[in-house]
């Protein structure tokens, strides 16, 4: 088979951190490759790259023998179309508007719309789906937004469609009906790059199999010479870190107990207790409801249904305040957007969740503010140029100290974590894991959630894993190891 | 087609001409569906440029001030009192008046990056400061025929404003709906780093919706002013607000993106029926002095029936 | 940041300089004490306003009812009087009318998270068709004395003095003040911070409403008539005077400091144009033209991304 595609040490820093690395890779024409690694190897960046979103740092991509064009649109006209991440579209606009805005086709001046649905609509029969054309496309399901996505990339006559987790929004039904579109567009002399956490969806699908390992390529191989486990072993690769077990503080009573809490499209009817001194993780796949979860405990979303109440007093649903009242902190996902305001000062940021600490009547006592800031910031190691250097000018892994001081500033009695190193280095990811340690040796119990899966491992006395909005097991300490955690948070055999 | 925005500004205008046919069928009669037509006509044709600016995700609000200013030039320029140019160069000049300012909105909006609102806001005073300058606090009351015939004559039987308005309102559906311009421009108002990523020009596509509407508002102009007795520098006070009212009713949300010129069409009509309505309601003259009221509660009733539908969309 | 906010509030003072010394130049009678004295109540209702306007921008927020509030306190004041009330309860019931305009304000846009453009576009109209209607475009006036005394002196500017002084230490040194710019910058964060973040606004768009029917009521008693097309327009020269100050449109940025110094640019260009070429339009111009540049030269130096009406 001739080669469509070929990249030669590909490598991309974000802020000194190396998200890929040296990668050399190659697709063939026709053939389904898939690509697969844990979260934080280096397959967003990969795909963002080959989709034009993204310049790499080092190496290049050859299209056909020549270098890749630059920017989105013209790598689509090129005939890479990337599905899922960053899709090209808009909400409030139809199906056939959102197939052919950017290059539509014109009769004289004006749009040749006739052509325009004609072709929507046989591309997407050929997908073989029925949707109103006429809809905005914001208010169609998920599935049927994939579908004119691919629509698109159908019309355009896309020689490489780069298919990234697809079926994490689909049903079994829908997702049968994806496979037969990708087997048919493979018929028809295009290739796929097919990204998912669903091993048997890989197997079931893909010609050959690329492994990322932390942004290197760890292996390219033919589907049929491998099988599940292997692919396990060679997406974790290396040895399960050893557990802290000096720090292993014998639990106390419990500080957080939540009984069938539901949010309908998030979670359903989870029970789960943490206690005073224990660090609980909570696994799952992008879309299980880890922070849907925790933002319901911390009253940032409103539970519909169940009970959550932390050192005996019960939460309030939807209520920020009534949790913190009852001594609950969240370390949000998002650092930028909900758990910092990068242009003040790190000084400002620690104090934000907290003023009533450094206030008297409500007027701040400047003095007061910055000697705490700079004793949370002595505590945690914050790397700054002074408590008042703007939050942005830190490194990532500084950044979401700062976060934690915040929410560590009232020493509280629940602490949630949310990717809690999520973009940070390693050196400071050990750190933050420290703290953490500390802080639940210190009384404090902990939940976090994390798709790291060592981290969690490393981290975490007990390990709550959820699939699908529900709870689908439990680990203990000595029954930790990735592959065991892996078929807890995957879909089961034969689910998809 | 979507139909937000449609069935709300039909059903209360259907009411509204119902009760005032009920009270009084002349309601319905040609003349007076003929003078309501008249009075709406200016207010669509504005309406439609701004339909276009909000839809991809801007704001104008200086289309008073502008068409205060055009009909201060119109008038200037034509008026045997003043300089009693031909009325063609006087046309001319307006049109080219409008254009000009609505692209110099653009440019401040697109290429130096400030925001509409601002922009537009600035522009409302200098263009208002303008005008007076140039009326010098007097009033033109003779104009030409030839520019009198933009407002009071007829084409095929059909008053001039009438029929620019019918032209205006098919162009714009023609070009919101069948160019590729018209539909980048929803694009980008519905998500501008996607349009940038297929690779759409955000900016010149916003500066073409801010000239067209500066155009459409001198249009308005040449239709509207020409009907007043006299032109003084108090012409088109207030009327941005009127407009951006009409195309909020209409169903055009202000986040940029969405909206039908049915909507709009609806929209202004429902405006500008009410006073018509409180006429033929027979309430006594007091009641007209709530017109201004009931246009405001009408936006808030838009707005609350847009939030319950968002909802209602996000529990489907 | 700081150093931008210092940078324009010292740009705008040594511009404000400028003129006044252009204004001397010309003709030193204009910038004694007893003329700028005489006319600085001018700008009283517009300096007052300007206040919650500034801290309502800070939040990403606007609010443009604000003259049609005035209108509504004036014509009430007006109708009371006609009754025969007592001027303290016409005022009282003027007042208490400006805070449920402003608190209705607070509702619609914390309830409905409409963008408070559109909201306040419609209680704008919603108001002054009220005014309107209630007073049938009616003037009233024949106020005693003692209550147009209130509106010829400094006491509307006396107010905004004291508000700025207040308000300036509350939005550097309270929690209030902190939690009016992390809402603009930041809301999620806000949120996420535990602060009652719809609370805040709503109090702000009520103290607006509050300082509208202070404004009303004071414009009553300086012109000695109330009706319907009071503070017609106010909203827009109120807006420019913040902007001009350096808040941001987007908000999260700017001080009363700021705004102070822009409300006196624009008194003083419009004064001046007034008194020396005795008419009150060539000031439109320049105030239009001072407001577009300020923001584009803020604009190309702080380069924010692009604009659109979605402050927050």
């Amino acid at each position: 088979m001739a080669e469509l595609l070929r990249t030669e040490g590909l490598g991309r820093s974000f802020g000194g951190v190396r998200a890929l690395d040296g990668v050399n890779l190659d697709i063939a024409e026709g053939e389904v490759h898939a690509l697969c690694g844990e979260n934080g190897a280096g397959k967003s960046t990969l795909i963002r790259i080959l989709c034009g979103a993204l310049r790499p740092s080092a190496g290049r991509v050859l299209w056909l023998g020549a270098p890749l064009p630059e920017g989105v649109h013209r790598c689509e006209a090129a005939g890479i179309a990337a599905i899922h991440q960053e899709p090209v579209s808009f909400p409030d606009l139809d199906a056939v508007d959102n197939v052919f805005l950017g290059w539509e086709p014109r009769r004289g001046p004006l749009l040749d719309r006739r052509a325009m649905v004609r072709r929507t609509r046989e591309a997407l029969r050929e997908l073989g789906e029925d949707l109103p054309l006429a809809r905005p496309v914001g208010e169609l399901p998920m599935a049927q937004r994939q579908m004119v996505a691919l629509a698109r990339a159908l019309v355009r006559e896309c020689r490489l469609l780069i298919l990234d987790e697809p079926t994490a929004a689909l049903s079994a039904r829908e997702t049968d009906a994806l496979f037969a579109v990708v087997r048919r567009m493979r018929e028809r002399g295009v290739s796929v790059l097919y990204v998912s956490h669903r091993l048997d969806e890989v197997f079931a699908l893909a010609d050959r199999i690329t492994v990322l390992r932390d942004g290197r390529k760890v292996d390219t191989l033919p589907a049929r010479e491998t099988d599940r486990d292997g692919l396990i072993r060679r997406m974790v690769g290396r040895e399960v870190p050893e557990a802290p077990s000096t720090e292993t503080a014998a639990a106390g009573g419990p500080v957080l107990r939540v009984e069938g809490l539901s949010l309908p499209g998030a979670f359903e009817g989870v029970s789960l207790e943490v206690r005073s001194g224990e660090v609980v993780g909570l696994a799952g796949l992008v879309g299980a409801g880890r922070t849907e979860l925790l933002e319901a405990i911390y009253g940032l979303r409103r539970f519909r249904e169940g009970k959550a109440t932390v050192g005996g007093r019960a939460l309030r649903p939807g209520s920020v305040p009534s949790s913190l009242a009852a001594g609950v902190a969240l370390v949000p996902e998002d650092r930028h957007r909900q758990g910092l305001i990068p242009s003040w000062p790190v000084s400002w940021n620690v104090s934000m969740a907290s003023l009533g600490a450094v206030s008297r009547l409500g007027w701040i006592s400047p003095g007061a503010e910055r000697a705490r800031a700079e004793a949370m910031a002595r505590l945690l190691q914050i790397k700054c140029a002074g408590v008042r250097a703007p939050a942005s000018s830190l490194s990532g892994g500084n950044q979401q100290k700062v976060v934690l001081a915040k929410g560590l500033f009232l020493g509280p009695r629940l602490l949630l974590l949310d990717e809690p190193t999520r973009g940070v280095d390693v050196g400071a990811k050990h750190e933050v894991h420290q703290l953490v340690r500390r802080l639940a040796a210190e009384g404090a119990a902990v939940l976090a959630a994390s798709s790291d899966m060592p981290e969690l491992l490393a981290l975490c006395d007990r390990i709550v894993a959820l699939r699908g909005g529900r709870i689908s097991g439990e680990l203990r300490r000595s029954e930790f190891s990735e592959p065991a955690l892996l078929s807890l948070i995957l879909p089961e055999e034969g689910a998809a | 087609m979507r139909l937000r925005g449609v069935p709300g500004p039909a059903l209360v205008l259907a009411l509204l001409c119902a009760l005032a046919t009920a009270i009084n069928p002349a309601f319905l009669s040609p003349r007076n569906l003929t003078d309501l037509m008249l009075a709406a006509a200016p207010t669509l044709i504005a309406a439609c440029g701004l339909m276009l600016v909000v839809a991809s995700g801007e704001i104008d609000i200086s289309i008073g001030s502008l068409l205060g200013l055009c009909a201060a030039v119109a008038g200037t320029l034509s008026s045997p009192d003043r300089l009693g140019l031909p009325p063609s160069l006087a046309v001319a000049a307006t049109l080219a008046l409008g254009l000009g300012v609505g692209l110099l909105n653009g440019v401040l909006v697109s290429l130096v990056r400030v925001p509409s609102i601002i922009v537009t806001l600035g522009m409302l005073s200098v263009l208002k400061g303008a005008n007076e300058l140039l009326m010098g606090g007097k009033w033109i009351t003779r104009l030409p025929d030839g520019l009198r015939a933009w407002g009071t004559g007829s084409v095929l039987g059909v008053p001039v404003p009438i029929a620019a308005c019918a032209a205006v309102v098919a162009l714009t559906w023609l070009l919101a709906n069948r160019t590729a311009w018209g539909r980048r421009v929803f694009a980008v108002g519905s998500n501008a780093d996607s349009a940038r990523l297929a690779g759409i020009p955000v900016g010149r596509t916003k500066l073409a919706a801010f000239g067209l509407a500066g155009l459409l508002v001198a249009l308005a102009t040449l239709v509207s002013v020409p009907r007043l007795s006299l032109v003084d520098s108090g012409v088109g006070v207030g009327f941005e607000l009127l407009v951006v009212t009409c195309v909020v009713v209409g169903g055009v949300s202000i986040r940029g993106g969405t909206g039908t010129i049915l909507g709009v069409v609806l929209g202004v009509l429902l405006l500008s029926s009410v006073r018509t309505v409180l006429i033929f309601l027979q309430l006594g003259e007091s009641s007209l002095y709530w017109e201004r009221a009931i246009q405001g509660a009408l936006i808030l009733a838009a707005v609350m029936g847009d939030a319950a539908g968002r909802r209602r969309e996000a529990r489907a | 940041m700081r150093r931008l906010i210092a940078t324009h509030e010292a740009g705008l003072a040594a511009l404000l300089a400028a003129l006044l010394v252009a204004a001397w130049r010309t003709d030193p009678a204009f910038v004694s004490w007893r003329v700028q004295s005489g006319l600085l109540p001018q700008i009283g209702e517009t300096a007052l306003l300007a206040v919650p306007m500034t801290l309502i921008v800070i939040t990403g927020g606007i609010d443009l009812s604000v003259g049609s509030v005035m209108a509504l306190a004036s014509v009430l004041f007006g109708l009371g009087f006609r009754s025969g009330w007592p001027v303290e309860a016409c005022a009282a019931a003027a007042l208490a009318a400006g805070l449920l305009c402003g608190a209705l304000n607070g509702w619609f846009v914390t309830r409905f998270r409409v963008h408070p453009l559109i909201v306040t576009l419609g209680t704008m109209s919603a108001f002054r068709g009220l005014a309107e209607g209630v007073s049938a475009a009616r003037p009233v006036s024949g106020f005693p004395d003692t209550f147009l005394r209130i509106g010829q002196g400094w006491t509307a500017v006396g107010l905004f003095a004291a508000l700025t002084l207040a308000g300036t230490a509350v939005l550097a040194r309270h929690v209030l003040g902190r939690r009016i710019y992390g809402i603009g910058l930041g809301e999620s964060a806000a949120r996420a911070s535990g602060w009652n973040v719809d609370r805040l606004k709503a109090s702000l768009y009520a103290f607006s409403g509050l300082m509208a029917g202070v404004a009303g009521v004071l414009f009553t008693a300086r012109r000695n008539t109330a009706k319907a097309d009071v503070g017609a327009g106010i909203e827009l020269e109120v807006v420019t005077a913040v902007v001009l100050g350096g808040t941001s449109i987007f908000g999260g940025r700017g001080t009363l400091v700021g705004t102070a110094l822009g409300l006196a640019v624009l008194h003083e260009v419009r004064q001046f144009v007034g008194w020396r070429w005795s008419n009150d339009v060539l000031n439109l111009v320049v105030v239009g033209a001072l407001l577009i540049g300020a923001v584009t030269l803020n604009g190309v130096i702080s380069r924010r991304p692009a604009g659109s009406v979605e402050g927050g």
